[in-house]
């Protein structure tokens, strides 16, 4: 069955209907065309032709002409609108035409370097000349590196390569700095948070550099379709940069579906789960041979999706291996072979975190399901272009957890289609990561009095810190790196705290152990503490022992009923307090906290039933973390008015209708932003509801969300006045078995309190 | 919370920082200079040395009138060991051969902005000289001088020299047998001289910045005689070197001569090569034996090499190994099937002894035997047909 008649037969289907809130087409959208601007080398268009391009379409050309007008771009388009040529065809143009011109190219992940390289070799290869395009990351081998500093035309590398192999060494690399002319970054929109911070600083550094060799490359940028594509893009190189997005490419039509799975308890407002009817759904485009794609939110969902579906079309002929699951922490060369069977049309059905996203080359499935919303609006329409070709009809599904974020998308569709998504929000002048990128860049060139650094403020304080902490030392009017370390091995681009990634190793096999994934310092109290039952490839694995200081996990095989989840306690304290007002009564304030994470204990769930089975003790460090908090104090005749446990459940609501909102008015994902209370907080010693920026130095959202006034609370307080559950629901202020009978009650009272004139 | 404050937070510093003197020297017009002289008698052999002989040594090429007074002994001492633009040398030190004996001109940067008078020192020197001698200089003290002249914007063509790494023939002589071929477990080995209170390389760096923070120049004490040390020993080390490469057979370890063979078969020096493998006895007589029959082989003279396959089995040397060099050669080159077989006969014989250490490979070449084994069982029986 194709799409069409799939997409036939169930909207004539009730029962399947009955549960579909809405059902939207996007009309296919016919090719917008345009002519090859002038003062492209002329050896390009006839091997474009041989591909069977015979025009560009409307935004290539577009952003081609911006290029060879010497412009700064970004081009905004979704996935396969063929935006590489954007780049590749100035690229290639300028190097045909001065042989010593270069580029560098950068990608978030070397899953995507590898795929770009593959088509840039293609195409060159085809005009028979002599354009080198090489690979540089962890994988070039030794021998290669030198002939990739020396004579590769195009560099392909990651940031974090760039970061610590090629910038510390850039006098290894005078050809491509004196002849740099291009630095094109694709999918930048993954460069927020913490790593856009990170890489901004990257590029400043790049740039200083690229002064001293005396020369100024432009950028290429490529992001998929965020809110403020061109403020990110200014953000991320420090210029000003022209925004190209008039897509011209064609598109089929789309079917997209809202699916709400039906309640099955009305008292306590909880739905069937997400995980079994998107297994339905996925089960039913696999069973009707349509290539599909399901995403999940977290790697635990996508194991526990892959182990039913691959029960469902095992048999002894190896059908399993139709059906696989793809995650951060399978290993690359597993990884690549999945995505090759994927091209290949060799496997059925893939389920996916968020790490397929990317434009990893997987070429166009059919269908895609979203097994709950992916956090943002920019990730689901990532993830549903994964579905849709250029010809012919795709399906996407979103189907709806019982999430309050998921309820709140899957009651206002309209919200998803036609607002615009996500600001990508990120922070160059992070303190913690503009230090770090301080020390790197005078270690790669002395800084010399006056000398700025990009557009970051305070270059003087900062240098003038570091000469008095020893680490540089400012004579004769300049400042230089003065001690032993190497400090770009000490930053992680990822994370904010340079850490390293844990190995998980698979000792069921006593002769042979085996490494089969790793995994970040943060992530393994919650998914690699003893005991903690791992999954991977739908395999479970206990953890057996967790060498912390050796940044080991040792796992052994296990068939057992149940999965761990495991509980996070945060603790937090003031450093200090940058803004603070009041209004009625209601006292806010803005400043720097440290927050302290810790483990203590994990559940037992059962499968398929989720009952609790049970829990256990972890024992593990604290991790800390220094980042930007606001919070609201509650006056103290409103919290008078409480004993203490139904202050505490409805502040409790409060904290959850705010985790609600929150991402929604800051734009950006729900792990970005973390909210809790305190009965008594060691910030003011009050009772307060706190909004703090989860990564460490903050990118801003306390920020933004302090200027927003009572805008959050007023928000907070029409989610909980319009649900109709009697006494509280997951999609407002928390589950009855969360907050108690009164919980929604008082936090309803606590909101409407808070933002009374 | 000012930005200075924030900073001190953020940071917590895992050492104090003490409070640093002003600079010691305030006028920046010229680095340190030192100079040492060496009698030519602790060089014995060093004006001696010969182009051929350093051309057996390595691959490279020399100057077609290699003169030992135009080698210039280089070696640095470094602010850190990892490399990278931000690490400098800051101190370099410069050898060469007179008739008079061995001249060592030692350059200290005192601050950084001395440093662009060390590397102008540095250019002017190697100007009088034709090929650079140092200790692992390909990878580490060139590379990172280039990157010094790069960063003070000097050309680096000073160092663009034939370069005698003595790292690299060192290894290919000595790792065998000593393991660690550093520049201390070399001069013991071979010269029978030990170190005295000799300063650890990973504590080099520090006597620098200890000497910006104090302005005391002793820091660099030990520092200089090191350095001093070091560079004395490449001139020593060379013509050392230069002399076992002319006389294998007053080499006194096997394996060491073994090697030799080894290095000189790499860079094609054919007949002295084979002159060491013959020299090679004890432990190594088997594996000299060995490679000395793959030489001639591949010089095409495989008569000769199975004369001494065929004294290896007579001794008992090289396992299955000769007997199975032997089966191709007399399947192929005197295309005698049934000596051939014969040969594998004898090999099976040879593998079915038991042995403590069967492994994997060992069943691999049960197998490769079986194979050929019947192969040229089935070839004599078509022989034999037809």
């Amino acid at each position: 069955m194709n799409v069409d008649q799939l997409a036939e037969q169930l909207r004539s289907d009730p029962l399947f209907m009955k549960n579909v809130v809405r059902w939207d087409i996007i009309p296919a959208r016919q090719a917008q065309y345009a002519d090859f601007p002038e003062g492209l080398d002329e050896r390009l268009r006839p091997v474009l032709a041989k591909r069977g391009v015979h025009q560009l379409y409307s935004h290539q050309a577009h952003a081609v002409r911006e290029v060879l007008a010497g412009q700064d771009v970004v081009v905004v388009t979704p996935t396969a609108s063929g935006k590489t040529m954007c780049y590749n065809l100035p690229v290639l143009s300028s190097i045909l035409a001065n042989e010593d011109a270069r580029a560098l190219y950068l990608f978030p992940t070397k899953a995507l370097s590898a795929d770009q390289v593959s088509e840039l070799y293609e195409l060159i290869e085809e005009m028979g000349v002599d354009i080198k395009t090489f690979t540089y990351d962890g994988d070039t081998p030794g021998a290669a590196r030198r002939a990739v500093r020396q004579a590769g035309h195009i560099v392909v590398t990651n940031p974090d390569m760039l970061h610590s192999g090629i910038l510390p060494h850039h006098t290894k690399w005078v050809k491509l700095f004196e002849n740099l002319k291009y630095i094109v970054i694709d999918e930048i929109h993954t460069y927020r948070g913490v790593f856009g911070s990170n890489l901004a600083n990257v590029l400043r550094r790049l740039l200083r550099l690229c002064d001293f060799y005396g020369s100024r490359p432009q950028f290429i940028l490529c992001s998929a379709t965020i809110a403020n594509p061109k403020e990110l893009a200014e953000a991320l190189t420090g210029r000003s940069v022209h925004m190209v997005d008039d897509n011209g490419a064609p598109m089929g039509a789309r079917h997209f579906v809202f699916y709400n799975p039906p309640v099955i308890n009305k008292q306590l407002g909880i739905r069937k789960g997400v995980i079994p009817e998107a297994r339905n759904i996925t089960s039913m485009l696999l069973k009707n041979g349509i290539q599909t794609i399901t995403f999940a939110r977290s790697r635990l969902t996508v194991e526990v999706l892959t182990k039913y579906l691959k029960d469902l079309v095992r048999d002894p002929l190896g059908n399993a291996g139709r059906v696989r699951g793809y995650r951060g922490g399978y290993l690359p060369t597993e990884r690549r072979e999945i995505e090759r069977g994927l091209r290949a049309g060799q496997i059925d059905a893939v389920v996916s975190t968020n790490a397929l996203e990317l434009g990893i080359d997987i070429g166009a499935l059919d269908a895609c399901v979203l097994c709950g919303y992916p956090g943002t609006i920019a990730s689901a329409w990532q993830q549903a272009g994964r579905a849709g070709r250029r010809k012919g009809t795709s399906i996407v599904f979103f189907v709806a957890s019982s999430a309050a974020i998921d309820q709140y998308i899957v009651s206002h569709p309209d919200y998803f289609l036609h607002q615009s998504p996500e600001n990508a929000l990120l922070n160059p002048d992070n303190l913690y990561i503009l230090l770090s990128h301080f020390k790197c860049a005078a270690f790669e060139l002395p800084f010399e009095d006056g000398d700025r650094f990009g557009n970051a403020p305070g270059t003087d304080e900062l240098l003038a810190y570091l000469d008095d902490a020893g680490i540089l030392r400012h004579v004769d009017g300049r400042y230089h790196w003065s001690a032993e370390d190497f400090p770009a091995t000490q930053i992680s681009l990822r994370s904010a705290a340079a850490e390293e990634n844990f190995l998980i190793i698979d000792i069921s096999d006593p002769q042979k152990h085996r490494v089969i994934g790793e995994m970040d310092r943060f992530t393994v109290p919650m998914l690699l503490h003893e005991n903690a039952i791992y999954m991977h490839e739908a395999q479970q694995y206990q953890v057996e022992k967790l060498d912390f200081d050796a940044c080991k996990a040792f796992i052994r095989r296990v068939d057992v009923g149940y999965y761990t989840d495991a509980n996070l306690n945060v603790s937090l304290s003031l450093l200090d307090i940058e803004r603070e007002d009041e209004r009625a009564g209601v006292h806010r304030g803005l400043g720097e906290v440290r927050v302290s994470t810790l483990v203590t204990m994990f559940k037992k769930i059962k499968f398929d039933t989720h009952e609790n089975l049970g829990f256990g003790h972890v024992r593990l460090p604290e991790t800390d973390m220094h980042t930007t908090a606001m919070w609201w104090t509650l006056p103290d005749a409103l919290a008078a008015q409480y004993d203490s446990d139904t202050l505490k459940n409805g502040m409790l609501g409060v904290t959850n209708l705010l985790r609600i909102v929150a991402p929604l008015s800051l734009m950006c994902a729900p792990q970005d932003v973390a909210v809790l209370y305190q009965v008594k907080s060691p910030i003011t010693d009050k009772p307060t509801i706190i909004l703090y920026d989860n990564c460490p130095g903050g990118v801003g959202l306390a920020h933004k969300a302090y200027g927003m006034q009572a805008l959050l609370l007023d928000q907070a307080l029409q989610v909980v006045q319009d649900c109709t559950c009697p006494f509280g629901c997951p999609s407002c202020a928390g589950p009855i078995g969360e907050i108690s009978m009164t919980g929604k009650k008082t936090a309803l009272e606590l909101l409407q309190a808070l933002t009374r004139d | 919370m000012n930005l200075r404050d924030k900073l001190k937070a953020i940071e917590r510093p895992k050492v104090k920082a003490t409070p640093v003197d002003p600079p010691p020297v305030q006028q920046f017009t010229d680095c340190w200079h030192g100079y040492e002289h060496y009698p030519l008698r602790d060089f014995p052999g060093a004006l001696d040395v010969q182009r051929e002989t350093v051309m057996l040594m390595q691959g490279e090429d020399m100057p077609l009138c290699l003169d030992p007074r135009r080698i210039l002994y280089l070696d640095t001492e470094t602010t850190g060991l990892m490399g990278g633009a931000g690490t400098v040398a800051f101190e370099v030190g410069l050898g060469w051969l007179t008739d008079e004996g061995f001249h060592v001109h030692q350059l200290i940067m005192r601050d950084y902005p001395e440093e662009k008078f060390l590397l102008q020192t540095i250019v002017d020197t190697a100007a009088n000289f034709d090929v650079i001698c140092t200790f692992n200089g390909k990878t580490f003290d060139l590379p990172l001088l280039r990157n010094r002249f790069i960063m003070n914007r000097i050309r680096t063509d000073c160092l663009e020299k034939p370069h005698i790494d003595l790292l690299h023939i060192a290894r290919r002589v000595w790792k065998l047998r000593l393991r660690k071929c550093n520049l201390t477990n070399l001069e013991e080995a071979l010269l029978g001289i030990p170190r005295v209170n000799d300063l650890p390389g990973a504590m080099v760096p520090e006597r620098f910045f200890n000497y910006l923070k104090s302005g005391d120049f002793s820091q660099f004490d030990d520092v200089l005689e090191h350095n001093a040390q070091d560079i004395a020993s490449l001139c020593v080390l060379l013509s050392h070197m230069c002399r076992m490469y002319e006389h294998p057979d007053q080499l006194r370890f096997d394996e060491d001569v073994y090697s030799m063979g080894v290095a000189l078969d790499r860079f094609k020096h054919t007949e002295e090569a084979r002159r060491c493998y013959r020299l090679a006895g004890g432990s190594m007589h088997a594996q000299g034996q060995q490679r000395l029959a793959v030489s001639y082989r591949r010089g095409g003279d495989r008569a000769e090499a199975a004369k001494i396959w065929l004294g290896m089995i007579r001794r008992r040397e090289g396992g299955v190994m000769p007997y199975v060099e032997l089966a191709k050669y007399y399947e192929h080159t005197e295309k005698d099937a049934s000596a051939a077989l014969d040969m594998v006969r004898q090999a099976i014989s040879v593998m079915s002894e038991p042995s403590l250490f069967d492994d994997a490979s060992v069943q691999e070449t049960r197998n490769a035997l079986q194979y050929r084994y019947e192969r040229l069982k089935r070839k004599l029986g078509q022989d034999e047909k037809t």
